[in-house]
């Protein structure tokens, strides 16, 4: 056995001297793909030749697992490509697997991670560290599918990904708003609240009944976001928020937040469990989900456009779940992403990977078999097209698009969810008695560090 | 005195004995009670003692396996991790048996400078946080081209099984003294013929226990496989882990999660019988 292990050791080695060998070349095909001199049919010879592409993808939902293995793995065999398909607990285990390749000297080519889903502050992480495999996005052939023009205001959250400029380095795969459910069996429908101050009316009324994602879960910051937005002091919500820390000196975002995180701290002991002390923040939306169902919390608040249509199709939202609009003029809406990392040991069918994701086909499919709204632009498709991804919806359940759009909000920008996330652990998880200003401060200078 | 030894093999047991075994017969089958409903279950809320919604109920409407379904599916990958799971735990089993036997005779017979110096280094792995270990062997199996290889994991597997391993095997060795191999070779046995047909049948029920429990060590070590099998490499635990990370157990998961145990069972059940009936009747004999 120790000689077979010896062996197989000396052949892994082996393997890894092939690869550094491929190098050069792989550097060559992706500086030619990004300069526009290699064509599509170039690319797809390449995939095939590779043979194999590795997604990295948040593996908690079995919806989404059946539909990989269901629809992307013969959908890329036909290009002669074999989905490996690596399910993962947190997007961030494969950010940090990139970063730790990358860091030991692994360049195009060498690595692990062909492609990455993610959104926010893990692109961020990823531009930063320069370990994205550069400006695709726009070069595929179905770049078409998606809206890139800056003058349109519709193109925003394909160019800037929580803030961030994507730079083409990232393809848009899903789009999402954050909607909330109530349980019709528990709340009468007069009583469900459409603003923050209704909200806490509700609570009052039935203490202990809401809760929401424990921040530094995005699904959580989002929460705080809003309601950020909904008492910001200049009443223009989402608005101060698009611009980076650089652009908003510390005093002047401390003013604009503090209205919110008041509200937020005085909320506290009417949130679930807090007449024992604490309140209680589930972890992520699988614990709330859970809440919600057992009827410990009767709303529940996340990205989930067609969340409550496919909760009830799997069991795991009660049966009178229905979405409503809270807080009105704040939903916030943004887009998750398909990243090729720097050192992509399979650049080409990562490419053709990234390009069949963007395609009318599988963004319908993916939406009716797992719910995740489309990632590419309705107006920029043809009337049949749009009109196949229209029917693929499992439904919106209490509320309708227009009502949906009405009330949509932009995301905040990344450097800025960092200072509120850390603003909120101080100053709500920690009770701190400082001043918000001197909060803000401090995440300020910790952020420059 | 035949009277007492009667009621002692007899199965009456008294009241208090009764009531600890029903404790930890609770204890024990207690957790699998509500995982097996669960694992039928499509929609199970709180105050319902059972599933408001059985899964055999929505199984023709669902758009996807459910349940069972999906947990019996190639789509949950629960043979891939089981037959990762009972490969590498076979092979590091064997392997560290190969390392720690030899090891363990010196440490139990042998006197030398430094000995329990030794010892105490050999627990260090012990003692050391996993996730400490991980990191620092991720770091060396990336330039290697070992991270995310079976090879890799093996490797990793072996640093905290061969410390136990090494106990116990010394452990045995020194309860077995040199008389009945001495005896062996006054007699005119070769040393092959002592170690086949002294040495080992003796040592047989530590080997096996100990070999039982490196092998239960390694099917359930979670954190150096995901951080060395980088996700491409599918054992139970790391499975199980990335189905009820979110917190919460649905029926998929609940289903996993009885998978997860069977390997575990099925030895138990299998050693139990050997060690009985094998090793302590034939080893030693008495």
């Amino acid at each position: 056995m120790k000689h077979t292990a010896t062996v197989a050791s000396l052949l892994a080695l082996f393997a890894a001297g092939a690869a550094q060998a491929q190098d050069a070349e792989a550097a060559q095909f992706r500086d030619g793909f990004l300069a526009g001199e290699i064509d599509w049919s170039a690319v797809e010879a390449r995939a095939a030749e590779e043979g194999t592409v590795n997604l990295y993808y948040w593996g908690g939902s079995d919806l989404l697992n059946v539909w990989m293995d269901r629809v992307v793995t013969p959908a890329l065999a036909a290009r002669d490509v074999t989905l490996n398909p690596v399910r993962i607990t947190g997007t961030k285990d494969a950010v940090d697997l990139v970063l730790a390749e990358k860091n030991s000297g692994k360049g195009v080519g060498q690595g692990s991670v062909d492609m990455i889903w993610l959104n926010g502050e893990n692109f961020a992480t990823l531009k930063r560290q320069d370990a994205l495999f550069g400006s695709f996005a726009r070069l595929l052939p179905n770049a078409e599918n998606l809206e890139w023009n800056p003058d349109d205001p519709r193109a925003l959250l394909n160019l800037r990904d929580f803030g961030v400029e994507t730079g083409g380095a990232e393809v848009p795969w899903s789009g999402e708003q954050y909607v909330c459910a109530y349980n019709a069996d528990r709340v009468a429908a007069e009583d469900v609240p459409s603003t923050f101050a209704e909200l806490r009316g509700y609570l009052e009324a039935n203490t202990g009944k809401f809760t929401y994602i424990k921040p530094p879960h995005y699904i959580g910051n989002t929460f705080v976001q809003e309601a950020i937005y909904a008492h910001n002091p200049d009443g223009n919500g989402a608005e101060p928020f698009q611009r980076s820390v650089d652009e908003i000196p510390a005093e002047e975002l401390a003013r604009l937040i503090a209205p919110g995180l008041d509200y937020l701290r005085d909320l506290e002991p009417l949130l679930l469990d807090a007449a024992g002390g604490t309140p209680r923040y589930p972890e992520d939306n699988a614990a709330l989900d859970g809440l919600f169902l057992n009827g410990e919390v009767d709303f529940n608040c996340k990205f989930g456009l067609y969340a409550v249509a496919t909760g009830l199709a799997t069991g795991s939202y009660p049966e009178a779940a229905t979405q409503f609009v809270f807080p009105e003029g704040n939903m916030i809406k943004n887009k998750n992403y398909l990243a090729i990392p720097a050192n992509a040991p399979n650049p080409g069918a990562a490419l053709v990977l990234a390009d069949w994701m963007t395609s009318v086909e599988a963004q319908a499919s993916k939406l009716q078999q797992t719910g995740m709204p489309a990632g590419i632009d309705g107006w920029t498709l043809e009337e049949a097209e749009a009109q196949s991804i229209v029917e693929a919806s499992p439904g919106l359940v209490g509320v309708t698009q227009a009502e949906l759009d009405a009330n949509a909000a932009p995301d905040t920008n990344a450097t800025l969810v960092d200072v509120i996330e850390a603003t909120w652990l101080e100053y709500i998880e920690r009770d701190s008695t400082d001043p918000i200003e001197a909060i803000v401060a401090r995440a300020y200078d910790n952020l420059s560090k | 005195m035949a009277r007492k030894f009667n009621i002692a093999l007899s199965s009456r047991l008294s009241p208090f004995q009764k009531f600890y075994l029903l404790i930890i017969a609770g204890f024990i089958l207690g957790p699998f009670i509500p995982l097996i409903i669960q694992s039928f279950a499509f929609r199970w809320a709180w105050p319902d003692l059972l599933p408001g919604t059985w899964w055999l109920e929505q199984r023709d409407r669902a758009m996807v396996p459910l349940a069972w379904d999906y947990v019996l599916s190639p789509y949950s990958r629960v043979w891939e991790a089981t037959v990762n799971t009972v490969l590498i735990g076979s092979i590091v089993t064997v392997i560290c048996l190969a390392i720690c036997l030899p090891a363990a005779r010196v440490l139990a017979r042998e006197k030398f400078r430094g000995k329990s110096a030794f010892e105490f280094f050999l627990s260090l792995p012990l003692i050391v946080p996993e996730a400490a270990i991980g990191i620092a062997l991720l770091m060396m199996f990336i330039r290697l081209g070992l991270a995310g290889s079976y090879v890799g994991i093996i490797i990793a597997h072996l640093i905290p099984t061969i410390p136990y391993m090494v106990r116990m095997l010394t452990a045995v060795y020194q309860g077995l003294g040199r008389d009945f191999e001495e005896q062996a070779m006054i007699l005119g046995a070769s040393r092959w013929q002592v170690l086949r047909l002294v040495t080992l049948p003796m040592l047989l029920p530590g080997v096996v226990a100990g070999a039982l429990f490196t092998f239960l060590v390694s099917t359930n070590i979670f954190l150096l496989t995901f951080f060395l099998g980088q996700g491409q490499i599918v054992t139970l635990p790391t499975l199980l882990f990335s189905k009820i990370a979110g917190g919460t157990l649905d029926a998929s998961a609940a289903g996993i999660t009885l998978i997860v145990t069977l390997p575990g069972i099925i030895l138990l059940i299998i050693s139990e019988r050997f060690i009985k009936e094998e090793a302590f009747g034939k080893g030693f004999g008495n």
